[in-house]
């Protein structure tokens, strides 16, 4: 029993912070909240030397993890890209990465993980066009050509890191039933519209496909495969997806609880108020419930544990809907001061929200967790 | 990163299955009903029952760590918490005391004690909470005056799980005059001596589980202090600690499972009430919850296991628990829709009532062994380190 990082996990942690704190600040990124772009690709070229597209990634293909559980290693990443809202497509990518390494022939392997894992080829994943997971609604067709290609017509939307992709992985409805492609961004046909959201610090898009040609060598999966595969893209963006929550949360709750120690009212620090203080249990007890649930799916995952869907599917349930409560609270605690635009709180408070909604919100995940756990439990009482 | 424990070896199957033989065979039929929590016999038969089971337990070589001065081998001891953990029958009294004796006990006292709660001679509860000391129990007034080598006990103990079978207790008192925590002194009280009278409380699930003791001039000898005078607030807040993470680690998985069952059994507007969106959200969260508070159990165990464990790691625990507890009975109520409303005793009754009388229990868990207000208390002033309420004069 050790349901801790390793020291070298620890490390990774150490450095991915401090080159963070130096290149991406959340202050350093102030000035770009209502610009069209804030994602900088130096600094995911450089991040990328880290190892943040590496860890999923087979060393023959230029990647390496730092302990032979390569997903809990990308939590400690995930945790330090949402300590500091990072704009980074970090789950996308690794997405991506995942799908192609474990999924992908040696010819796609060959042409897409090096530039992936150096930081050249950025990834996102078109899940389907309205957000829910649910494949049957996929609205994309892939239609078969003469010469074994495909053509790609629709749109896939809340795609996060769409408008600085260069790669795409696609899910569409094909005639041998649902389908991946891995599609450049430069493909005549595919457009981006940059979508005007709730959060502030990462860019979304909806991705157009009009008439996108396709060659068979793109395809990654198709049938129960495909399903295979996204049922897995699915998982892996659950457990990245909490961590980064986790790792909000943690930072928020801090700053918070400073807050209540320091701002003085009737003669007292507001935190001696038990009005004040009582939320402040709850909230810690709701944080290290988000990371054992978070920490648990990602063990779950990485090991495939008998119980991994249902570990997925409690995470999902509770992490995120639990991380935008604790924002408003946070919020709620900072008072007028939190409402202003110069305080970081509303800047988590929007990217929680939007993290609630991307990869299967809470009630999609309990319905999941439901369906589980019924159709495991068959003794019937009288 | 991992949860796993060590595998036990095939080798021990042999002692696994010796062990559950031996439990069927001996395990007695109770008259009273089994009930979930800590629950007490109402006859003096089901008493000595209970007590020849845990007897021929300790003789046959099944012994509990918790109880003896040395861990026997790690493999048989977790085949016999598994074994024992289904078998309430087994569990007597508050045996609190054992871990306050192995800490803070003198050797005589460890040699006297100790095998007796092991094999169900000594019956013991717990008498630290009093009518006016509860959440605040550190402003407990029961008196211990020395006079000699006796102290004289005076005072009034409440909420006594066991106290009207119990053979022995472990005491607070007041050995200084001094308000707070510093003139306190954990005692072992011999409760056949004159001046202790029990009087059993009835609560709000009908049964009787705790008590009132009522300490009239009751001389305790000094040879039955445990620890140091004026150091009991110490003794007591491990023996607490080890309360509270042991609530903490009851598991709900099981329960989840008949929360299932009453939701497939119970109709909805003509169907099954499994098949409504708002019962399957429910049922989801609530094993959420539950698998949650397995992995804030590892989370534990494994800052346990670092020497890590922080002050508000046992408060979690028993939070997440307790509310946990009463959030799935209150769910196992409404599924029952009307029929909710029969309890024990009503022919129509589902399960005879069983989440009806867990539906009460509950506030047990929320209240008893510091109630769920004074451990967020713990968690914000010891664990988050925000100023302390002002305290009234």
């Amino acid at each position: 029993m050790d349901f801790d990082f390793n020291d070298d996990q620890d490390l990774l942690r150490a450095t991915t912070r401090a080159y963070l704190e130096k290149r991406s600040s959340i202050a350093s990124r102030r000035p770009l909240l209502e610009s069209p772009e804030v994602f900088d690709r130096r600094v995911w070229e450089e991040g990328a030397e880290l190892g943040w597209t590496a860890l999923l990634v087979a060393t023959e293909y230029e990647g390496g993890s730092v302990s032979d559980q390569p997903l809990v290693d990308l939590v400690v990443l995930a945790e330090e890209f949402g300590r500091t809202l990072q704009p980074g497509p970090l789950i996308p990518t690794n997405v991506v990465a995942d799908a192609i390494a474990r999924f992908g022939s040696v010819e796609q392997r060959r042409a897409h993980l090096p530039g992936i894992v150096a930081g050249k080829t950025v990834a996102a994943w078109c899940m389907t066009a309205d957000g829910s997971p649910d494949l049957g609604g996929i609205s994309l067709r892939a239609t078969t050509g003469p010469d074994g290609g495909f053509t790609l017509t629709g749109t896939a939307g809340y795609v996060h890191g769409a408008t600085v992709a260069d790669l795409f992985l696609v899910t569409a409805a094909s005639e041998a039933g649902p389908a991946q492609f891995l599609v450049p961004a430069t493909s005549a046909g595919v457009s981006v519209r940059r979508l005007v959201t709730l959060d502030l610090t990462r860019r979304f898009g909806e991705v157009h496909f009009d008439a996108v040609a396709v060659p068979a060598a793109n395809e990654l999966a198709t049938g129960d495969s495909a399903v295979d595969v996204h049922n897995r893209a699915l998982a892996v963006a659950t457990v990245l997806q909490g961590a980064e929550a986790v790792g909000a949360a943690e930072h928020l709750f801090a700053v918070t609880l400073q807050y209540s120690k320091d701002r003085i009212q009737f003669g007292r620090p507001i935190g001696s108020f038990q009005a004040i203080k009582h939320r402040m249990a709850d909230l810690a007890i709701s944080v290290e419930a988000m990371r054992a649930a978070t920490h648990y799916a990602a063990l779950a995952l990485a090991d495939g544990l008998d119980d991994a869907d249902e570990a997925i599917a409690t995470a999902g349930s509770y992490v995120t809907e639990a991380h935008a409560f604790l924002c408003g609270e946070c919020l709620q605690l900072t008072g007028g001061i939190g409402f202003t635009w110069e305080h970081d709180v509303h800047l988590f408070l929007r990217r929680a929200r939007t993290d609630e909604v991307l990869y299967g919100d809470p009630p999609w995940h309990r319905e999941e967790l439901c369906r589980l756990i019924t159709s495991t439990r068959t003794k019937e009482q009288p | 990163m991992d949860v796993r424990i060590p595998e036990i070896p095939a080798s021990y199957d042999a002692y696994r299955d010796e062990l559950r033989a031996f439990i069927a065979k001996h395990v007695p039929t109770l008259e009273m009903k089994p009930r979930s929590g800590l629950r007490v016999p109402d006859t003096a038969e089901d008493v000595e029952a209970q007590r020849n089971f845990v007897r021929a337990l300790h003789d046959a070589g099944y012994r509990q760590d918790r109880f003896q001065a040395h861990d026997g081998d790690p493999f048989e001891q977790r085949i016999l918490q598994q074994a024992l953990s289904t078998v309430p029958e087994a569990a007597m009294g508050n045996p609190l005391v054992a871990g306050a004796l192995k800490l803070f006990g003198t050797d005589d006292q460890k040699a006297k004690y100790l095998p007796p709660i092991s094999r169900g001679d000594h019956i013991w509860s717990q008498l630290f909470s009093e009518p006016n000391a509860g959440s605040d129990l550190s402003n407990l007034k029961t008196r211990a005056d020395l006079d000699g080598d006796v102290y004289v006990v005076n005072g009034q103990k409440v909420w006594t799980t066991w106290a009207q079978w119990s053979d022995y207790g472990y005491l607070l008192a007041r050995t200084e005059p001094t308000p707070g925590p510093a003139g306190i002194t954990a005692f072992v009280l011999d409760m056949k001596l004159p001046g202790v009278d029990v009087r059993p409380l009835r609560e709000i699930t009908g049964t009787t589980d705790f008590n009132e003791v009522f300490l009239t001039d009751v001389r305790v000898p000094v040879t039955d202090v445990i620890g140091q005078p004026g150091n009991g607030w110490k003794v007591t807040n491990m023996s607490l600690a080890m309360e509270r993470s042991g609530i903490g680690g009851g598991g709900g998985g099981a329960v989840v499972g008949e929360l299932i069952d009453a939701a497939r059994l119970h109709n909805r507007r003509g169907r099954s009430a499994i098949e409504a969106d708002d019962v399957r959200q429910g049922l989801a969260r609530l094993a959420a919850r539950s698998r949650i508070h397995r992995a804030i159990g590892h989370k534990i165990a494994t800052r346990a296991a670092k020497g890590k464990l922080s002050v508000s790691d046992a408060p979690i625990g028993k939070i997440w628990f307790g509310e946990l507890n009463l959030a799935m009975c209150e769910f196992a109520l409404r599924l029952q829709g009307p029929r909710s409303a029969l309890t024990e005793g009503d022919p129509a009754a589902y399960l005879d009532g069983v989440w009806q009388d867990r539906f009460l229990y509950a506030r047990a868990w929320t209240i008893a062994g510091g109630s769920n207000e004074i451990m967020r208390n713990m968690i914000a002033e010891r664990g988050l380190g925000l100023p302390k309420e002002p305290r009234g004069s």
